[in-house]
């Protein structure tokens, strides 16, 4: 008796442990979004989990509205997600670069999110609505615990992406603009590279891949206007757990982080389980500001 | 005189403000103003952390809350009376504040928004979770308090908030003028020099964080028995950034700015419920911004292409209003909109705004100026009863980024009371090494002894306030702040008032700052910047700007003075006249080590000349030595042919 109990409740731990890596995967890629931008411009969207709402819901539109296959939905998804990072990148963060103003993205993106936000509620409205599952529903079994083939898809399609990205970065010549400009903004501008537009394009990549995101989590919670706020905070934890520079780093800092808000939720109580995050935010700041496997910058006098 | 004006306007606003229930004793009028009142107390606090020290803080909704659930807890579970609950309210908030500066303040910038964004969800979050203490969703009821028997209404209550705002306002007025409002502006404008001038970057942001929460737990407590209901969602993201919207849309680092951001955001959204109103309003505005840039663009003042966005933007506000059937869903788009426009286009808020356009002049007055004393006798008593022949000791530095030895096996020994010359092409650790000796760089390996005390290791304000002070290659003065301050900051070390005397504006305040003062002028004397006293740095010429440099690093009294190219850019005369100063100020006694370019200059006035190359040292001795060096010449023109 006592032996089946414990079997049973090592089961369930599996089984959080499961929903956690899948909950950190989406972590992992709006952190993935932040290091993006990060890279090239110093700047970042606070907006970000705003960015993946929209995707969200822009893609229950696609899927549920106008009938169109989860798979076709994804690139178009993905496709808005270009257009809106590249809209917030020129409204909110170019007119601060040029001024030198860092309150000033930080208030715009923040702004830009709040708008997004609130046309969702009105277009969306403000109920959480269920999102039409491409697999089956039923749960496969996995070491004697239940995976659902949603959370496989999740942890798939976000390797996946992250990996396109960099590969993208890494082997063609648009990426090695990108990565040239990240390496030092100035130098890269004196070699001919039109540094604006690949800040440009890093925030359009990283909206891109916070909209897939959305299209990825929908079907395993609901969508609605208000489920980005606190994912893009979490997700900030997470880059700043795994460094703002290190791609392994948010992996590992985002399944964390996943694993530790499933059990959470579930041993104490889910009105806490946005609390671990918060706090592990905290107190790494405290302790490596620079992120667990982040270098620290030399500052120049 | 100014100053006077201001305290009179004061005054004749809150004779205005008292008399109001006399005037219209409609309830729901009262509770605006006094909700502005409250609001106003906020952002006098967030105005110290965003428009003195530059931060963001997202986490001020999240320290109000913590102000109102501290009266409701205490009141709930305690039924403490109000004159006990006001100062806890305060002082747990400013805990709370702490709690979160102490780790959030090592980071700035977009990470210490994130973090106290943070801080702001998990208070909400609390809130709603921890029942036993909150009522969580629930909420706590909280009854008008009671003074001395006479239980306060609606009315009465108003008075008493007031009161508070009266002594807020005072109390905030006397922190921003003291030197701790002067540390907090000074680590904005350059927190490397900052911490060179002795003043602790790290700890006076939390101080400055600190001191903000407690004014937000004012707020907080206040707003509790205002309302006499408080519910969690209140302390929200949203009112977080209203209260940003507040403090940068009304103008930041003045008080009235603060007060016209809290009436805004007050009646903002009460506009917004009227969609007439609105309709009103944003054309009313399109208009304006159309004949703003009509005109702009008629007298050439900007280009068509800059007035754009904004033309577009307020038209299709204006346009928008007209297609809407109900304003309220759409309230937050417009903050959000709000926002937009004011980082863009209103950096400084509607006050500065008008103060540039009235583009008032100046007021110098304030301090009596026939008072000047030359200051510098006091830096007499530096020559020397210690022992030891050698102020500064450096041996085997090294230091090393990465692959790179910036700096190899270099050892140094000053001499008490010389110029030690440094010099050296340029890249060839010169400035490495001014940075090793201040403590911005830890050396990797090495030892340094500053008067028998070794300094590796420690902070470089302690390193300051020991007696190395420092100018900077790249001029790093306090840019907004006028000449006389930035020497006053560097005078920071010889305040000992506290906040309370600040607060209390104590005997010992006033005359330690009228001191200061009287030096700083002296200082500025002896650079020969008397005049320019009053002038904000930043409009200094860049010859007077890196004299005032100087007259702030010896505000610091030190006995080692480092200065980094301070004849770099400067004109014949003006290399003179600083030659002077630098001879002047080895009389005084202070021991200089010279960094410069300027061969002659460094040939003329040194006592001792160290050559460095490619991080390490490759002569010294007497000037005329170096200058015979072949090593030194090989390394300045490169080798001979031969």
């Amino acid at each position: 008796m006592n032996f089946a109990g414990s079997t049973n409740s090592m089961q369930i731990l599996l089984q959080l442990i499961y929903s956690g890596i899948a909950l950190g995967m989406i972590y992992a890629v709006i952190a993935f979004g932040y290091q993006l931008t990060f890279a090239t411009s110093d700047t970042l969207n606070f907006g970000q989990g705003d960015a993946l709402m929209l995707g969200a819901l822009v893609g229950l539109t696609l899927v549920d509205v106008m009938q169109i296959d989860y798979w076709l939905a994804l690139p178009i998804v993905g496709v808005f997600g270009l257009i809106q990072g590249a809209f917030v990148e020129r409204i909110g963060v170019r007119p601060a670069i040029k001024i030198k103003s860092e309150f000033g993205w930080i208030m715009s993106t923040i702004a830009l999110g709040i708008i997004f936000k609130n046309v969702a509620e009105n277009i969306w409205g403000r109920d959480d609505l269920p999102f039409p599952s491409p697999l089956p529903q039923s749960p496969l079994k996995l070491f004697g615990a239940n995976i659902l083939p949603m959370e496989i898809l999740v942890v798939a399609g976000a390797l996946l992406m992250m990996l396109a990205v960099e590969f993208f970065n890494r082997k063609t010549i648009y990426g090695k603009a990108v990565v040239a400009t990240f390496n030092d903004r100035d130098a890269a501008r004196l070699m001919g590279i039109n540094t604006g537009l690949v800040i440009t394009f890093s925030y359009a990549l990283s909206s891109m891949s916070a909209a897939f995101a959305g299209m990825l989590i929908a079907p395993l919670t609901l969508t609605g206007a208000t489920m980005g706020s606190v994912l893009g905070l979490k997700a900030f934890a997470v880059a700043i757990i795994g460094g703002l520079t290190s791609g392994m780093g948010i992996i590992i800092g985002g399944i964390i982080l996943g694993i530790a808000e499933t059990t959470t939720g579930f041993y104490i109580s889910t009105g806490y389980k946005d609390v671990p995050g918060l706090v592990l935010l905290l107190l790494v700041l405290a302790v490596r500001p620079a992120g667990l496997f982040g270098k620290s910058a030399i500052k120049k006098v | 005189m100014s100053n006077k004006n201001n305290w009179i306007i004061a005054a004749i606003g809150f004779a205005v403000l008292i008399m109001v229930p006399f005037i219209n004793q409609n309830p729901y009028y009262i509770h605006l103003i006094e909700t502005i009142m409250i609001y106003s107390i906020l952002l006098f606090g967030l105005d110290i952390v965003v428009g003195y020290t530059g931060q963001v803080s997202l986490g001020h909704s999240g320290l109000f809350g913590i102000g109102a659930y501290a009266v409701g807890v205490l009141f709930l579970k305690f039924s403490a009376p109000f004159w006990v609950i006001i100062p806890l309210g305060i002082a747990i908030t400013a805990f709370f504040g702490a709690v979160l500066a102490l780790p959030a303040l090592r980071v700035s910038g977009p990470y210490l928004a994130m973090v106290t964004l943070a801080f702001g969800t998990i208070i909400q979050i609390l809130i709603n979770e921890m029942t036993f203490l909150t009522e969580g969703p629930l909420g706590i009821k909280i009854s008008k308090p009671v003074i001395a028997n006479y239980k306060l209404d609606d009315q009465s209550y108003y008075w008493v908030v007031c009161f508070f705002l009266a002594v807020a306002l005072i109390v905030v007025h006397r922190i921003l003028k003291s030197q701790l409002g002067r540390a907090f502006e000074a680590l904005r404008g350059s927190p490397i020099a900052s911490d060179c001038m002795g003043v602790s970057v790290y700890k006076y942001k939390v101080l400055a964080f600190v001191i903000s929460a407690g004014f937000a737990g004012l707020a907080g407590s206040l707003y509790a028995y205002s309302e006499q209901y408080i519910s969690p969602n209140t302390y929200n993201f949203e009112l977080t950034v209203l209260f940003l919207l507040a403090t940068i849309m009304g103008g930041r680092k003045t008080r009235t700015g603060s007060i016209l951001g809290a009436t805004i955001i007050v009646l903002l959204p009460k506009l917004l419920d009227d969609l007439q109103t609105f309709q009103t309003v944003s054309s009313g505005l399109a208009a304006i911004i159309f004949l703003g840039a009509v005109i702009g663009v008629a007298r050439g003042r900007i280009t068509i292409k800059s007035t754009l966005v904004p033309v577009i933007g307020t038209c299709a506000l204006a346009a928008f209003s007209f297609v809407l059937t109900n304003i309220t869903d759409w309230r937050l788009s417009i903050f959000g909109l709000m926002i937009l426009f004011v980082v863009y286009y209103l950096q400084d808020g509607i006050i500065g705004f008008f103060k540039s356009a009235l583009k008032r002049s100046h007021t110098t007055a304030a301090v009596d100026l026939s008072g000047t004393i030359t200051a510098m006798s006091e830096g007499a008593h530096h020559s020397a009863t210690n022992a030891s022949p050698y102020i500064l000791s450096a041996k085997n530095i090294l230091m090393q980024f990465g692959g790179l030895k910036a700096l190899n096996d270099v050892s140094l020994t000053i001499e008490r009371s010389t110029i030690h010359g440094l010099i050296g092409p340029n890249g060839s650790g010169k400035s490495t090494m001014m940075n090793v000796l201040t403590g911005i760089y830890h050396p990797t390996d090495g030892q340094i002894d500053f008067e028998g005390k070794t300094i590796v290791g420690r902070t470089s304000s302690d390193i300051a306030l020991s007696g190395i002070a420092r100018t900077f290659q790249n001029v790093q003065l306090f840019g907004e702040m006028t000449a006389l301050q930035n020497v006053l900051v560097g005078l920071h070390h010889t305040f000992k008032s506290n906040l309370l005397d600040i607060a209390l504006n104590t005997q010992r305040c006033s005359s330690e700052e009228q001191l200061a003062t009287q030096k700083a002028l002296g200082l500025l004397e002896f650079v020969g910047l008397g005049d320019l006293a009053f002038e904000e740095a930043r409009n200094l010429p860049y010859g007077r700007q890196r004299l005032l440099e100087i007259a702030r690093a010896l505000a610091l009294d030190p006995q080692l003075l480092l200065l980094d190219e301070p004849a770099a850019g400067l004109t014949a005369p003006d290399i003179k006249e600083l030659v002077n100063i630098i001879r002047k100020i080895k009389a005084y006694g202070i021991t200089v080590i010279l960094i410069e370019h300027h061969m002659d200059m460094v040939m003329s006035i040194c006592d001792t000349v160290s050559v460095l190359d490619f991080g390490q040292k490759i002569a010294e001795g007497k000037p005329d030595e170096v200058q015979a060096d072949p090593k030194v010449i090989e390394a300045y023109l490169g080798a001979s042919a031969a």
